[in-house]
């Protein structure tokens, strides 16, 4: 499942040697990444190897102890908490394992969630909302709550939630995770599909090779460090 | 003997259906329990949260149950030192002791005092000292010790003019931080002190407290104690989302419904359990600091602090009991099922029906009783707690339901409205129950408010007293005109007395009935003459006590006594002829003092004294009738003290202290108040005190318990760019719904409960706004400050680290 999409020469999110400790265990240790627009790239890696750890800093949850991270040119470590909160509203989607979804709310406020962040008014946001859900073919849950919901449909409403606010890069950790091989692919192909038409990025962890079949480059980390694969046809 | 096919091995197992036995529970609860203590840190921290809210409610329980052995041993030490003397004059012998009452007051605070005097070498010696000290030395207690050692006690040092050469033991004290000196006195008289053979007679029965007092204790103690036992509820269903989320997959390897509840109430009694060991530990310490702290004046022994046999044991048994119960109760509207937790009560519509019927019932219990708690009825203590238990725990049924009603039309809004809506919406329940221990406590203090200002005019008296006119009085015995003088030149120059007017008050008897008297040959003649008072004083001092008009020096008027009196109005009529050398206490000495009422004198009406007395007599100013031809009279003065000038009472005390014996003082104080009703509403504050800091406790880790359930999502929330001020506004409302409406229902609860109170006590109802808005405001204090305390952990919390999970 390789993509086609021509890569251009900027890279839209880099990484340089990060290193980055919790307590006494060193979660990164030197790791580098590079993904252009458009792009989907698996990060791979056994339980505890630093994936996680590696999304959060690229997606500016996490500051590195160490190294330098890059959006578009400009390092994420030296904005400020708001402005790199301002970033994960604007240019930035996320879907994760588990407990994404806030469960007070109903699916389609959810997925308008980031956009009244955003400041958008209500209906407009739960207007796009709605447009979302049907393009990920859980439409009809719209005024369920979380709890009501599968698996599988609750995760397709994060990647409608991800994907709502047009973001540039979509972090995905373990996103099918807690799905099975059915709901899982529905799931991988239904966001990439999206992330593709939109041109947004994608950095996939997973530790899963169907899942990260789904990229079009993997990288591997292991014991905080990190190796570009040359992706096999 | 065995048939091969009973040895054959089993390929399926019984299908027996599993019997509810006591060993099931049993087995059951030990699984709950053996879950708790396996469970890791996050079970350690969530049982050591429900330890702390359990034990600091076991804790006020016990110290609440050791309340009757504390009163019962302070007023046993109260009987041992009493040295009231009733019966007949004692002759002195070596066995009795003339003792003087020296009460006095400093800086507001009582302190107990007795001069004594032993007539030989065996007087009774007063509980907690080893002798009776010798002249002009005193024993006095730790507390007083200290206060004179400091300098805060330099004036009352100059009062208590006695060298300190013993301590008071506990015998003779009744709490730690009592002042109490015994001193000691060789010229002590018959005139101003008892002579006493014994200290600490028969114990007196007690009077009781009345029917209007028992109801005010006995609500009491519901209003202080029902919020300690709901935050015992509440600390036993702590960690309850995670705990449900375990027993899921407990359901999924084959547990059934009944034996996760079992389980989880297995979780429970380790939290009581562990609380018990946690209150215990909270009253020990508690007891051992009780001595040195002192609380609305009232300080008490830490050995005074025995909780009841049966009450501890009550205690002991109830909490773990009502653990079990509370978590079994609550799972009814949980199904866990092997896929999760499905909350059956946000699902279905509470109802208000049965909700209301609790307070109902209560009300129920309570009617008959209307206009029924008066003078020393016999009041039935379990049913007034019943029914007041009732119509406060009606007002905690209802909130779920006020909460649910009003927040399901909420809907919109900015986010951190909806969020905190949609919240509320899921599950309010948990939210209505965090609020519920301050509804309680602000609706019972409302209430409770509601009867003290019902039954006040019961207890306090006017006085009739006018503290405006003069703020103390003095008086000391003097046996003549230039003592008197002295006494009121004392006065005057005390530091921080602005004004006093002395008055010499004394008595005449018509001239001649002593003669008359003396020659009848009867020894009690003397004391059968008609006696009137005199009064000598300048123009200012009779113009207190009588419409004197225009005064000069030299002017002399007649007050006469109301229709009461028998005395005959001629007696003292212009021109009458008088003896001032009255008989004192019915003996005659000394030559007559004849002396003419003036032509001049007019006959004026009494004005009410500045100390209430209405008085009658000869008022003469001493250009008429110089004091010191007076004998054995009493000089009064009254004093207006300078307002700006601190301590200028003590500064009085202490000027009356170096007069002698027959000198006192005091405050002229508008209204009484009965000392029992004080001490009742006291006791009542120091209660509601430890309650609402019990409360505040208890709201602060329910919110950081919530907080802790929600920090996964709250972590994603930021991950995705949440704002922080976005959360902390939507758990500021989350917490301001519940609050706000918990509050008016306290206060609409209180009144009701506030009204059936005054019904019952037959005063009229009345509702006291600024009583229920400083109460609701207090409430609200507490929770303002709980919120504002659970901030920091919320941006803690708020941190992305919440998102690792490896």
């Amino acid at each position: 499942m390789t993509s086609s999409t021509p890569q251009p020469s900027t890279p839209l999110l880099s990484a340089d040697a990060l290193h980055k400790t919790y307590g006494p265990t060193p979660a990164l240790d030197g790791a580098d990444f590079t993904i252009r627009s458009g792009e989907v790239v698996a990060v791979m890696g056994p339980s505890g190897s630093g994936k996680s750890t590696l999304l959060h800093c690229l997606a500016g949850i996490v500051r590195p102890d160490a190294g330098k991270v890059l959006y578009r040119g400009e390092e994420l470590s030296a904005m400020s908490d708001a402005a790199r909160s301002a970033l994960r509203r604007g240019d930035f989607g996320f879907v994760f394992q588990f407990g994404q979804l806030v469960p007070e709310l109903t699916c389609v406020e959810n997925v308008a969630l980031p956009l009244r962040l955003n400041g958008a008014k209500r209906k407009e946001a739960e207007r796009l909302a709605t447009e979302w859900l049907h393009r990920l073919e859980v439409d009809d849950l719209g005024h369920k709550r979380p709890g009501e919901v599968s698996g599988g449909q609750g995760q397709r409403v994060a990647v409608a939630r991800a994907l709502v606010g047009g973001p540039r890069v979509i972090f995905a950790d373990e996103p099918t995770g807690a799905l099975d091989s059915l709901n899982g692919e529905r799931v991988m192909r239904l966001l990439t599909d999206a992330a593709r038409d939109t041109g947004a990025a994608v950095v996939l962890v997973t530790h899963e090779a169907r899942v990260a079949a789904y990229s079009d480059r993997e990288i591997v980390v292991r014991d905080g460090k990190s190796r570009d694969m040359e992706r096999v046809a | 003997m065995s048939t091969p096919s009973e040895n054959a091995p089993r390929t399926t197992p019984p299908r027996t259906l599993p019997r509810t036995d006591a060993r099931t529970w049993v087995r059951d609860l030990a699984l709950g329990a053996r879950f708790t203590l396996a469970g890791g840190k996050e079970g350690w921290i969530r049982n050591l949260l429900t330890a702390v809210g359990v034990g600091l409610g076991v804790a006020v329980l016990l110290l609440a149950s050791a309340v009757p052995a504390m009163m019962q041993a302070r007023s046993d030490r109260s009987h041992d030192r009493d040295d009231m003397y009733f019966g007949e004059k004692l002759k002195p012998t070596a066995s009795t002791m003339l003792i003087n009452n020296t009460d006095t007051v400093y800086h507001g605070v009582d302190v107990y005092g007795r001069v004594l005097d032993p007539d030989g070498d065996k007087p009774p010696v007063p509980p907690g000292l080893s002798r009776v000290p010798a002249p002009g030395e005193m024993t006095v207690s730790p507390a007083l010790a200290k206060l004179l050692d400091s300098s805060e006690g330099k004036l009352l040092k100059e009062r208590l003019n006695y060298r300190v050469t013993g301590t008071i033991a506990k015998a003779g004290l009744l709490g730690p931080a009592e002042l109490v000196y015994y001193a000691g006195s060789d010229t002590l008289t018959d005139a101003h002190a008892t002579r006493v053979d014994t200290i600490g007679g028969a114990r007196r029965s007690s009077e009781g407290l009345g029917a209007v007092l028992t109801l005010l204790v006995i609500i009491g103690l519901v209003v202080l104690l029902m919020p300690v036992a709901i935050l015992i509820a509440t600390a036993v269903r702590f960690g309850g989302e995670r705990r449900d989320r375990r027993l899921a997959a407990l359901r999924l390897v084959g547990a059934d419904t009944r034996m996760t509840r079992r389980i989880a109430a297995g979780e429970a009694l380790v939290g009581a359990v562990v609380g018990l060991v946690f209150g215990l530990g909270f009253f020990l310490l508690g007891r051992h600091f009780t001595g040195q702290i002192e609380l609305y004046r009232l300080s008490v022994f830490p050995s005074d602090v025995r909780p009841g046999t049966g009450l501890a044991l009550l205690i002991v048994l109830g909490v773990p009991a009502a653990a079990v119960a509370v978590t079994v109760l609550a799972l009814r509207g949980i199904a866990i099922e092997p896929l999760g937790v499905v909350r059956n009560a946000a699902l279905r519509k509470r109802r208000l029906w049965w909700r209301l019927l609790i307070p109902v019932a209560g009300l129920a219990l309570l009617a008959p009783l209307f206009g029924g708690v008066q003078g020393n009825a016999d009041l039935n203590a379990y049913q007034i707690s019943a029914g007041a238990i009732l119509l406060l725990v009606g007002v905690t049924a209802v909130l779920p339901w006020l909460v649910e009603m009003i927040v399901n039309r909420f809907g919109g809004g900015r986010i951190p409205w909806q969020l905190a809506t949609r919240r509320l919406q899921l599950n309010s329940g948990a939210s209505a129950r965090m609020v519920n221990g301050i509804t309680v406590a602000v609706a019972g203090a409302i209430a409770l408010q509601m009867l003290f200002s019902g039954i006040e005019s019961g207890f306090t008296s006017d006085t009739g007293k006018d503290p405006n006119r003069a703020q103390m009085q003095a008086s000391v015995d003097v046996t003549d005109g230039p003592q008197a003088t002295a006494a009121f030149q004392a006065y005057r120059t005390t530091p921080g007395v602005r004004s006093a007017l002395g008055l010499v008050q004394t008595s005449a008897i018509p001239d001649g009935a002593a003669a008359k008297a003396k020659a009848s040959g009867n020894p009690d003649a003397a004391g059968e003459i008609l006696e009137f008072p005199v009064i000598v004083g300048d123009c200012a001092a009779l113009a207190e006590i009588a419409a004197v008009g225009d005064c000069a020096d030299g002017s002399v008027y007649r007050v006469l006594p109301d229709a009461s009196y028998t005395t005959p109005p001629d007696i003292s009529k212009a021109g009458a002829r008088l003896d001032l050398n009255a008989p004192q206490s019915g003996v005659l000495t000394g030559p007559p003092r004849p002396w003419t009422v003036p032509a001049t004198a007019r006959t004026v009406k009494s004005r009410t004294s500045p100390n209430g007395d209405v008085q009658w007599g000869i008022l003469a100013t001493p250009g008429t009738l110089d004091v010191a031809r007076t004998q054995q009279a009493r000089a009064t003065v009254l004093i207006k003290l300078d307002a700006q000038r601190p301590d200028a009472e003590e500064y009085v005390r202490n000027t009356t202290a170096r007069l002698g014996e027959s000198a006192n003082t005091y405050t002229l104080e508008g209204t009484r108040t009965v000392r029992k009703y004080t001490s009742i509403k006291r006791g009542l504050l120091i209660g509601a005190v430890t309650t609402l800091l019990l409360i505040g406790i208890s709201l602060l880790v329910s919110m950081l318990e919530q907080l802790r359930e929600r920090k996964k999502l709250l972590a994603v929330l930021i991950a995705f760019g949440t704002r922080r001020s976005t959360l902390g506004l939507s758990v500021l409302w989350q917490t301001a719904l519940p609050v706000a409406l918990g509050l008016a229902l306290a206060v609409i609860g209180g009144l009701g409960l506030g009204s059936v109170l005054l019904k019952m006590v037959g005063s009229p109802i009345r509702v006291d706004w600024a009583s229920a808005a400083t109460m609701t405001g207090v409430g609200a204090g507490v929770v303002l400050l709980v919120t504002l305390l659970s901030l920091p952990p919320l941006w803690r919390m708020m941190r992305p680290d919440g998102l690792r999970t490896e």
